[in-house]
């Protein structure tokens, strides 16, 4: 359907239209600026977080080894009621935090577990493990949210972006363009009427 | 009254046939899944078991294993004469009984529900306590103690006070342990002096080891307030001397390799840090030490205990093989901590 339909050409108008073009641009020009930056971020996070998943699925699988060990040495009923001797569990908050307008979860560490004392020493040794490396999953989760959610902003922005580009943008100009004509051939009427008129009037003087 | 201990050990060696072999046990291991392995179970004394779909499937096979070998423990009390029936029921139902009670002490402790710690108990009559239901429906921690006055554990309420003062539950582990080994000690008395070598054997090293493996984790505790008298309250073949050098030295490799056979071989894994098996070292140990005394005088006490021995074996391997294939734990990874399928 064409985008011309229903439009007034006037002057007013064509002002109009032509203002809003020009804040549509801008603001193209700012969505472009904001996928280029979320793009050199999300690449940047993806670095970052493919060298710390592989190092932490490492120590992760240290630390199940510990685990599965300690379950097969004690059985699993031990090993819960030993569990269950802990009182000081982990206890976690999580902040909002925000980078170019995408909000993502930060988690800060409010009480660690206390495991000292109670615990088997094969039950503590794995604990210890996991624990060495619960800072880490929890950053790494942080930082898998915030890729996550900067790589969905980026696909809106470009999403935004393209649609602006291909088609409101365009459609916008086909109309100024629409207008212009409209009015060229107004005035070029208005010319021809005004000189058919001047024409006649010379010839009644004579 | 009993047939005699000949009939004892006849039907202990008739009974050992029955337990599962080395190569049956790596089967299982072998197992793909779970479903798989109870399958196999199937072919086994322990016959078709049916797993429900809902709740844990591993503590429940647990229970079955834990079960099954209360079953063999109970026909060979029964029959056995009553110095060896008061032996056995010492060595394993007061082990199961002092293991319940440290499970009660735990849940009590941290508050846990009730219903949730009657379930984590082993499934055995009380053996020197009233009943557990009674110990478990107590409120508080001292409610717990002052219910076991006037049995065998009565001692716990002298080590209460310390248990308060760092806020603690060891001081009443360590004390069951010790009033455990105490009364196992006792009753070897009734049993013939020739008989008494392995079980004292076992008994002391499970005890040194333990000992030692408490050393060990208080070497990563930075303000050491436990004084090591009061942690190892009884010490046989590895003396609170070299425990202490076990907390102190800067490195533990120099202490394990000064004790004497067989805890330098136990103890090694603790180099790499792998303690799960230094248990399954102690393990095979024990095993091995049955099956020599089992050598050494094969129509005596001797075999009974090692029939007790391998069935204790067969049902911690079983419990861990249950676990591990719930979790999809490699075979291999399984295998390494069993006793079975590297026993001879």
């Amino acid at each position: 359907m064409s985008a011309t339909i229903g439009i007034r050409p006037t002057k007013s108008f064509l002002m109009e239209i032509k203002r809003r073009i020009g804040y549509i641009e801008r603001g193209t020009e700012f969505l472009k600026l904001k996928r280029d930056h979320l793009a050199k971020e999300l690449t940047a996070s993806l670095e970052v977080l493919k060298g710390r998943r592989s190092l932490l699925l490492e120590n992760l699988r240290v630390a199940y080894r510990a685990v599965t060990a300690s379950y097969i040495s004690l059985g699993p009923t031990e090993v819960r009621s030993q569990v269950s001797s802990i009182k000081t569990g982990l206890e976690l908050e999580v902040i909002p935090r925000s980078v170019m307008g995408v909000r993502y979860p930060f988690i800060k560490v409010e009480k660690e577990p206390q495991i000292a004392g109670e615990l088997d020493i094969t039950l503590s040794e794995a604990a210890e493990k996991v624990l060495a490396i619960l800072d880490d999953i929890i950053q790494l989760a942080e930082f898998e949210a915030r890729a996550e959610r900067i790589a969905d902003e980026l696909g809106k922005t470009n999403r935004k972006v393209n649609a602006l580009e291909s088609t409101i943008i365009p459609s916008y100009r086909q109309v100024i363009k629409f207008i212009e004509d409209k009015l060229d051939e107004e005035s070029l009427e208005e010319l021809v009427r005004m000189k058919l008129i001047g024409g006649a009037l010379g010839r009644q003087r004579e | 009254m009993s047939p005699g201990l000949p009939y004892v050990v006849v039907r202990s060696h008739a009974l050992i046939a029955d337990l599962l072999t080395p190569e049956r046990m790596r089967t299982l291991a072998e197992q793909e899944s779970l479903e798989g392995f109870v399958e196999k179970l199937a072919d086994t004394p322990y016959g078709s078991i049916s797993i429900e779909a809902k709740g844990n499937v591993s503590i429940a096979l647990e229970k079955v294993f834990y079960q099954k070998f209360i079953e063999r423990m109970m026909a060979t009390v029964d029959v056995a004469p009553r110095n060896i029936g008061d032996f056995l029921q010492s060595y394993y139902y007061m082990r199961f009984e002092v293991v319940n009670l440290k499970r009660i002490i735990r849940g009590k402790y941290s508050g846990i529900p009730d219903l949730q710690i009657v379930e984590s108990l082993i499934p055995m009559k009380p053996y020197r306590v009233e009943s557990y239901e009674e110990i478990v429906d107590e409120t508080a921690l001292e409610g717990v103690i002052r219910c076991l006055e006037g049995t065998p554990y009565a001692r716990l309420a002298t080590r209460l006070e310390l248990s308060e003062k760092y806020n603690a539950l060891w001081p009443l582990e360590i004390t069951l342990n010790h009033i455990y080994a105490n009364a196992v000690f006792k009753s070897l008395e009734d049993l013939p002096q020739e008989d008494r070598g392995l079980v004292r054997k076992i008994v002391k090293s499970e005890a040194d080891v333990e000992n030692f493996l408490v050393a060990a984790k208080q070497r990563s505790v930075r303000d050491k307030v436990y004084r090591p008298e009061e942690m190892f309250p009884a010490t046989y073949e590895i003396g609170l001397e070299k425990l202490r050098e076990a907390i102190d030295a800067s490195d533990i490799r120099t202490v394990i390799q000064r004790l004497d056979a067989p805890y330098i071989e136990i103890l090694a894994p603790l180099y790499q840090g792998d303690v799960a098996l230094i248990r399954s070292r102690l393990r095979r140990y024990i095993s091995n030490a049955a099956m020599k005394g089992r050598t050494a005088n094969d129509f005596g006490f001797n075999t009974v205990m090692a029939y007790l021995v391998f069935s204790e074996m067969e049902k911690d391997d079983l419990v861990g093989i249950a676990w591990g294939k719930s979790q999809q734990v490699s075979s291999e990874d399984i295998l390494k901590y069993l006793v079975i399928p590297h026993s001879q």
